[in-house]
């Protein structure tokens, strides 16, 4: 059973540069069957969307931007009347965050340093379905939550069982870095390995078989505090980082001059991107205190091999975000975290362990946190689902669930 | 060199370094044989510019959680001595200590987690008795017996060879140890001494030489025979299946330490454990418990047997026995959830358990010293592994053991 389009983990892939997330809530008082059929109609206007049909313009196409649609499935779907499978024993105890504290903020999980922006009161990622897009236009990600909302729209009147929800767009960078200048992503899961991170494996729990060959999609919107970030001096970033700001290379002594980065590294360039330096994109293991806490070696332990949950690796497909805000310095920047795995349980073991990144924000000392780092990253919204395989026969991925 | 006594956790003469040291070199030669390589020295003083490698893994039993799920790993983990024996197989076994509260019902009070090796025990077994006692006493609180340790009243009479095949009939179990075994010990201890509390590790895949031997079954040059060209590295699949032993490649703790060991190998690293060899407590998330809402009071997290923060090898979670606190008013995060904590496998899945290692600096590889495996790359079906078998066997004996025992009218139905 294959699994849904929208994951480019295969050598040589590269995600489309435009992302969409959107959120549909369901009815609480309908049954599972009638949600099935919803979700199948909608399905269908989107694989029509993915052909470059649009309804309201029969018999003329539109170029299609190498659209692709992936589909969720949140831990409440599974509570609804009539519901034809039990919840996945993954989403039992990882298929949801805490709520935010209702005057906003509060912790995301217990045990980790990741809480909600203050201004954030309710979750808006933390609905039933879940559809990304990505397509090779902002315009053909942004056209596919119009068609959504019209195609929502037009049946409301029929007693339609879905609402949208909420949206979240963003961008891929085309330089390797992140909003606060470093690279990142770079040390993502090499291509031969992704598959055994990502597909959800045959399970022993016999309720659960349907979903082999799926995964579980994470979601956060992630704010980053850049006038925090930027007040820090340039060793203190780095120290928190684990790579130097310029080249990419990985940190791995504190010595009396300052960081000392990976041997030899850059091998070609000025940078760890380019050709020839794939070697230092994965920071090796260090035994310097100072850089175990850096970001990059808390993220990955480097712990073998990746298909053991255990190994706390997961495969990442970040689209970066801006958007205006009310408060100063009037945008907003930051991360649309979004990670694959065959269970969500790689991720908050990641989030809540202590030397991973159990109790710290981003990085560096938990109990020694640089200035304004314990709130480096705030959350905005997210949720975890249930990304079923495509199954043939089924209407669409996860119909079993309801139908 | 000589290796110190496991954490450095206890003073040991001159003789009992001497005999530790010849038990770990016994381990190590009878595997040298089919396993012994240039990449991997028993002396770390061998290693030039050595740098730790990450070699560590989560605590908390894989085999019950890949065959049957979180759920019932839970509950088979936790049942007693039978969980214990049964599948807390990652170099971590725990024990929960029971106790009586005021309105006269039996709650856990404490959850006992150890990493202690057997082989370390049975040395100091055979040959100090009163070091023995001591450190049980030290551990528990109260003195022993020698007939709890022994089974005599006064083991000084008996020879080594007796202490030991009592000893380990009564608290440290056969170990899979031929003679052992020879000897009619059980598998698993028959006394209480370490079968109520968890003073250290008696699952016979917990010792010293398991240990040994998958970091240097991991620690060869193995190159993908499947992929033509430049040497590439061969993946878990692979590794395991050349040598038969797939039911090892789903657990934590195996793969962990060999592809640990290889990804170093693999680089033209040598690898060795660091001193002292041992097995320790490498993490532990207290945060993600609390008490009243409130974080557990440090004096409920007593971690000992090893020196420094880096070297314990045991943790006593839980209220002390002068608190009117059980481990179940102890509330742990589970996800978003939390759950009132009235077992020991929510506290162990929160442990990193890893022994030290350490690699020296990369060097080149001969194309005649890798080792190529053709055998296939593809996934190994963890849930269909064959101690799957066992583990299902298992959780129906626990079934029945915890049938509920029908009334006498609906038994007379």
């Amino acid at each position: 059973m294959p699994l849904q389009e929208g994951i480019y983990s295969g050598p040589g892939q590269r995600a489309s540069p435009y992302f969409c997330m959107i959120f549909l809530r369901v009815q609480r008082d309908v049954k599972a069957e009638r949600v099935g059929r919803d979700v199948h109609a909608l399905w269908e206007m989107l694989q029509g969307l993915r052909a470059g049909r649009v309804l309201d313009l029969p018999g003329h196409d539109v170029p299609n931007d190498n659209l692709t649609v992936l589909l969720g499935l949140g831990v409440n779907v599974f509570e609804l009347t009539g519901v034809r499978r039990a919840v996945p024993e993954p989403l039992t105890n990882f298929g949801r965050f805490l709520s935010p504290s209702p005057t906003g903020g509060g912790s995301l999980i217990g045990g980790s340093g990741l809480a909600y922006a203050n201004d954030v009161t309710a979750n808006p990622a933390t609905e039933d379905v879940m559809i990304q897009v990505i397509a090779d236009t902002q315009f053909a990600t942004s056209r596919a939550v119009v068609e959504t909302w019209k195609f929502l729209a037009d049946a409301a009147g029929q007693g339609f069982s879905l609402a949208l929800a909420a949206f979240f767009q963003g961008a891929q960078r085309t330089d390797g870095r992140s909003w606060i200048d470093f690279h990142d992503g770079v040390s993502n899961l090499t291509s031969d390995v992704r598959a055994g991170v990502i597909l959800t494996k045959l399970s022993g729990v016999a309720g659960d078989k349907w979903t082999t060959g799926g995964t579980y999609a994470a979601f956060l919107r992630l704010e980053v505090d850049l006038p925090a970030f930027r007040r820090l001096k340039v060793v203190e970033q780095e120290g928190l980082v684990g790579r130097t700001k310029l080249s990419g290379c990985p940190i791995v002594e504190r010595t009396s001059a300052g960081w000392r980065a990976v041997e030899g590294c850059p091998a070609a360039g000025k940078e760890i991107g380019g050709p020839g330096n794939e070697p230092f994109r994965e920071p090796p293991n260090v035994a310097d205190a100072a850089v175990l806490q850096s970001h990059v070696q808390r993220a990955n332990h480097h712990r073998e091999p990746s298909t053991d949950p255990d190994s706390g690796r997961i495969y990442r497909q970040g689209y970066e975000f801006l958007e205006p805000s009310s408060m100063s310095p009037g945008v907003r920047a930051g991360l649309n975290f979004v990670s694959f795995q065959d269970t969500p349980k790689r991720l908050f073991q990641i989030l809540t362990t202590e030397g991973w990144l159990g109790r710290t924000n981003f990085g560096g000392d938990a109990d020694a946190e640089l200035p304004g780092m314990a709130g480096l990253l705030t959350v905005r919204a997210g949720g975890i689902f249930v990304v079923p395989p495509t199954t043939p026969g089924e209407l669409f991925p996860g119909a079993g669930v309801f139908l | 060199m000589n290796f110190s006594s496991p954490g450095f956790a206890d003073e040991l003469s001159a003789d009992l370094i001497t005999a530790w040291n010849a038990t770990i070199t016994a381990q190590y030669n009878a595997l040298a044989v089919d396993f012994g390589s240039r990449f991997f020295r028993l002396d770390p003083a061998k290693i030039p510019a050595p740098t730790a490698a990450n070699v560590h893994w989560t605590g908390s039993p894989a085999e019950p959680a890949f065959c049957l799920g979180e759920k019932i790993a839970k509950q088979l983990s936790d049942w007693g001595a039978r969980g214990r024996h049964g599948v807390q197989n990652e170099y971590c076994e725990y024990a929960v200590t029971y106790r009586t509260d005021a309105a006269g019902r039996t709650r856990p009070k404490r959850v006992q987690l150890t990493t202690e090796l057997r082989e370390y025990w049975v040395m100091l077994a055979k040959r100090s008795p009163t070091m023995v006692r001591k450190m049980v006493k030290d551990i528990l609180g109260t003195e022993p017996s020698w007939n709890d340790l022994y089974g005599v009243d006064d083991p000084k009479t008996l020879s080594e060879p007796e202490r030991e095949i009592r000893f380990s009939t009564l608290v440290a179990g056969n170990g899979n140890d031929a003679a052992m075994i020879e000897a009619n010990v059980p598998s698993d201890p028959t006394g209480r001494l370490n079968t109520d509390n968890a003073l250290f590790m008696s699952h016979p895949i917990n010792g010293l030489d398991d240990l040994l031997y998958i970091v240097m079954f991991g620690a060869k040059p193995y190159r993908d025979g499947l992929a033509p060209g430049a040497p590439q590295r061969a993946n878990r699949e692979q590794i395991f299946r050349k040598f038969g032993v797939e039911h090892l490649a789903c657990r934590h703790a195996d793969p962990a330490a060999a592809m640990g060991a290889y990804g170093a190998v693999f680089e033209g690293r040598a690898v060795a454990f660091s001193d002292p060899i041992g097995m320790y407590i490498k993490s532990f998330s207290p945060d993600l418990f609390s008490y009243k809402d409130a974080k557990i009071s440090p004096d409920w997290i007593r971690f000992s047997r090893g020196r420094g923060k880096i070297f314990f090898q045991r943790l006593e979670f839980g209220p002390p026995d002068t608190s009117d606190a059980f481990l179940d008013d102890i509330v742990v995060a589970v996800g978003a959830d939390t759950e009132k904590l009235d077992n020991g496998y929510r506290v162990v899945e929160r442990f990193e358990v890893g022994p030290m290692v350490v690699a020296g600096p990369p060097s080149t590889i001969a194309d005649n010293e890798y080792v190529s495996l053709e055998t296939s790359r593809e996934p190994i079906v963890c849930s269909e592994a064959k101690v799957c078998e066992r583990i299902k066997q298992l959780k129906m004996q626990y079934d029945d053991a915890h049938q509920s025992v029908p009334s006498r009218r609906m038994r007379g139905r």
